[in-house]
């Protein structure tokens, strides 16, 4: 997810009325009775704080307030705590809280993690208030990693000064260990569940200090993940596996045009009589419409019968969004966010410039599970069911759609088949609450089929990125410029969220990220943008704005390496000797590589190195030319400074993950237009890696001692670079649009 | 109709063209099969019919008559996780795991044709999608209950 501001609130007239937010402050991790927290749904037992539930026979729950999409949180945020509570995992149960002040995911609107010893930044404070309790942006560890070892840490020390209280000795006589506080004299032993109740009446005065890493039992060693044992036997719960008593079935059709209006529909008393069939719908504005049936496949198929009387712009091609990108970049350029020296001076002066005009398609999430909320509105409450990435937004979205208060809604978290930017998006909840409504007391499962989830969604962008760079005799970068034009992802998106918080296009800061930020030494550098308006809705993808500015700056820094003829992983290293940790991590992938050693015939290799979401990622790839324009994708090297690490087989499992997903979009991804219409509708025309294509992946973590940076995402965008940059390599022909597929490249 | 599925006789009174999944799905709420994507592409629906990997999005339920119907809820089924799903804990295979019915599905009909693949023949035969991209974890774990499956009929043996 792009970043959100202060200067969202700026403009935005009495949004924030003074004094809502004072009083939210660093005690929220400290005691149960922070500001707006009940703890409701934590089950039996006493609360220690927001986070921590003792139960009397001693049975630990932790609330768990992000969403479990593969990325590991719903073992990683419990590692956090019990690390300072001193619990053994297997003693951990987890539970996801309804949306609370006290789990707003301030680093969503904050650039720095939280400091747990200071009251909250002005932003924070906003975060807490909405609350703003939501997964992505790579940010669950990074903004958990102090106040979830403090929420766990304060609890301990409560639980301690109750001991030393019932034996009246002091607190230093008294000690954690495995769930227990012990008597180092008498070796006497409370469990916790015998000290709770007591313990959750104390108030700390400040929160205590925390471990440091060299003494951690549970951090930074491999945990077996939570939730696999009910992954591997189908009991794990998805949004789309809700069953309840009396539910009905109902498939969405979307309008066929994006921006495109159903004003009636020729055919409904015939599609009222199909098999099953309980209602049909016209979604609000004409968006679409909904069948309701008594299952998914009745209501699929009469959706998909539904004669369509509707309006919408049937011209928009591929062809000419390319060519209003070429004009937009040519003449409509709106913000320079990169402008130091004199790029355009020393370009237009110079003797040889190398130019490298670059794009990247839409592209699709594809997430496995297709989109679906279920929603039940009963009696003037409200319930709904979803795997979302954010029960803030479900919330809001609930409410937006049925009228019903905040207060008489309750959010019920599921598994995410996939998340990947998609579920964080509102649309299929204020659709699912719509037809809830209009159902009332039958709660009513709202599916997408394949087709649907995957011809009208919130794609990553087309964009394209023209560069000019001169670059001397020696190497050196005298002067780069990137001139792009795209759909704001910023803008799309936080209109559909949440409106207060969207900039005009000209601030987006996910435009840029991966773009405007690079580590190299340039003595000249001139980044700047355009927008294109276009009625298709854009939104987060994997790894956002570096998805795309990773794959044109890495494929841009290679053609100048190689327009010196200098070595790729030379010619970088050459300008990150004032970035300790980008060297550090460059050198560690040309050692595991053994790049300096020449590969055997018929196998090349590329490199690619970016940051994102506060982590580093270097890659090298190798590749086999199996024939002209075949190739075999052997190998991944991948090494990762993310700071200290949590769970060092999950750091491995999502660079794993990360490089497939960039993958997929490389070799095979694309979204194109054709008369008003998503071409691409299903897996078979929109492919993505299998097994067969799929290269080893060998992951080195760098071991330091930095604050924790995001895993989920920063594998994602070095996976196309290093790979094209290995195509070039291979056949000498440098790949500057995407996906490889319509270069007439084959993988196998 | 009648459909035996892990070992249960199951009568539905469905129209004769609605595919298998959406009777185990919707009509028996038995939710382990996953519906990805409706066109025998992804392999998310995967069970198995007298042992051999189907893919029941496109299957009509009529056509699973008098077959023995065996999905993700019948594997390990009497509260012992199976080889396969032993190995893929151990090698933490699952990332969202909306696959992963399938995928195992799909697992245990290869290993009961071929018991000891390589990796070329698991590329050849598990052509399901992961889209967290599990593949390496995927193929080490095969390997791995490939193993555990040998080692157990040569105890037994």
């Amino acid at each position: 997810m792009g970043k959100w501001t202060r200067r969202a609130f700026i403009g935005t007239g009495g949004l924030i009325g003074v004094g809502l937010v004072v009083g939210i402050g660093g005690n929220i991790y400290l005691n149960k009775n922070a500001k707006k927290y009940s703890g409701k749904g934590m089950g039996d037992g006493n609360s220690m704080n927001a986070w921590i539930r003792i139960s009397p026979d001693n049975k630990i729950t932790i609330a768990v307030p992000r969403s479990e999409m593969g990325q590991g949180v719903y073992t990683s945020v419990p590692m956090l705590v019990a690390e300072e509570l001193e619990v053994d995992m297997k003693d951990i149960k987890i539970m996801q809280p309804q949306p609370e002040p006290a789990y707003a995911n301030t680093l969503l609107v904050n650039p720095n993690p939280r400091d747990i010893y200071s009251s909250l930044t002005f932003m924070e404070k906003i975060a807490h208030f909405l609350p703003l309790v939501a997964t992505g942006g790579s940010t669950t560890i990074t903004d958990g990693f102090d106040h979830l070892r403090a929420a766990g840490a304060s609890a301990r020390v409560m639980l301690t000064r109750e001991a030393a209280s019932r034996w009246s000795v002091s607190e230093a006589d008294c000690y954690a260990e495995n769930s227990h506080i012990i008597n180092r004299k008498t070796k006497e032993k409370f469990t916790y569940g015998e000290l709770a109740e007591g313990a959750g009446e104390i108030e700390l005065a400040e929160i205590p200090k925390l471990k440091d890493k060299k003494d951690w039992k549970i951090l930074g060693k491999n945990v077996q993940r939570l939730d696999i044992p009910e992954k591997v036997n189908g009991t794990a719960e998805f949004g789309l596996d809700v069953r309840l008593d009396g539910m009905l079935f109902a498939a969405i059709r979307h309008a066929t045009y994006h921006d495109g209006v159903v004003t009636a529909i020729a055919n409904q008393p015939e599609i009222e009589k199909m098999p099953g069939v309980k209602k049909v719908l016209i979604l609000p504005k004409g968006v679409g419409a909904v069948v309701v049936a008594n299952n998914t496949w009745r209501a699929k198929n009469a959706a998909l019968a539904l004669d369509f009387e509707e309006t919408g712009n049937n011209t928009l091609s591929s062809e000419n969004i390319n060519r209003l990108a070429e004009d937009v970049i040519a003449n409509e350029l709106i913000a320079t966010p990169l402008d130091k020296g004199n790029a355009t001076d020393v370009l237009d002066k110079a003797e040889k410039v190398i130019e490298g005009k670059y794009d990247v398609p839409y592209l699709a999430h594809a997430c496995m599970e297709p989109i679906n909320c279920t929603v039940l509105v009963k009696e003037g409450k409200a319930e709904i069911w979803a795997g979302h990435q954010g029960t803030s937004i479900m919330l809001d979205g609930v409410n937006a759609s049925t009228g019903i208060d905040k207060e008489n809604i309750t959010v019920n978290m599921k598994y995410l088949g996939g998340g990947f930017g998609r579920r964080a998006e509102v649309d299929m909840i204020l659709h699912a609450g719509f037809v809830a409504k209009e159902m009332e007391g039958t709660p009513v499962q709202l599916v997408y089929t394949r087709e649907e989830a995957m011809r009208h969604e919130m794609y990553r962008p087309f964009v394209k990125s023209h560069f000019r760079a001169v670059v001397n005799a020696n190497g050196d970068i005298e002067a780069w410029e990137n001139k792009m034009a795209l759909q704001s992802v910023g803008y799309s998106s936080l209109m559909r969220i949440k409106p207060a918080f969207a900039e005009p296009p000209a601030k987006d800061p996910s435009t840029i990220e991966g773009a405007a930020n690079l580590p190299y030494t340039m003595v000249n550098a001139k980044v700047a943008f355009g927008q294109l308006d276009l009625p298709i809705q854009v939104g987060n993808w994997r790894s956002v704005g570096s998805s795309q500015n990773a794959f044109f700056t890495e494929s841009f820094m290679d053609e100048l390496a190689h327009s010196v003829g200098q070595d790729p992983y030379e010619f970088r290293k050459s300008k990150i000797q004032h970035e300790p940790r980008f060297l550090k991590v460059l050198e560690k992938a040309a050692e595991i590589s053994n790049w300096k050693t020449p590969l055997a015939e018929g196998r090349f290799r590329g490199i690619a190195i970016h940051e994102s979401f506060r982590s580093i990622v270097c890659q090298v790839v190798e590749i086999t030319k199996v024939d002209e324009k075949k190739f075999s994708v052997d190998k991944y090297y991948n090494v990762i400074d993310c700071g200290r690490v949590v769970n060092p087989d999950t750091v491995e499992a999502q660079m794993q993950s990360g490089i497939m997903y960039g993958l997929s979009a490389a070799l095979y991804g694309q979204i194109t237009f054709k008369d008003g219409e998503v071409e691409q509708y299903n897996f078979p025309q929109y492919e993505v890696v299998r097994m067969n294509v799929a290269p080893t992946v060998q992951v080195h973590i760098m071991d330091n001692d930095e604050f924790p940076g995001g895993v989920g995402e920063p594998a994602t965008p070095p996976a196309a670079p290093a790979l094209g940059n290995a195509i070039f390599a291979a056949t000498g022909e440098r790949i500057r649009s995407l996906p490889l597929m319509k270069h007439g490249y084959t993988f196998v | 109709m009648e459909l035996k599925i892990n070992g249960k006789i199951q009568n539905v009174d469905v129209e004769e063209g609605m595919p298998l999944l959406w009777v185990l799905r919707d009509e028996l709420n038995m939710t382990g099969t996953k519906y990805g994507c409706g066109v025998s592409s992804c392999g998310s629906c995967t069970v198995m019919l007298d042992g051999v990997a189907t893919r029941t999005c496109t299957l009509p339920a009529v056509a699973a008559e008098g077959k023995e119907i065996t999905t993700i809820e019948g594997i390990g089924a009497d509260g012992k996780m199976s080889e396969i799903q032993q190995a893929w804990v151990e090698h933490q295979v699952p990332q969202c795991g909306y696959c992963q019915s399938g995928m195992i599905v799909a697992a245990e009909a290869l290993l009961n044709e071929i018991p000891n693949p390589t990796d070329e023949e698991i590329n050849t035969k598990i052509t399901n999608i992961c889209r967290c991209g599990t593949y390496n974890r995927i193929r080490a774990a095969i390997h791995t209950a490939a193993k555990m499956r040998t080692e157990k009929s040569d105890l037994l043996g």
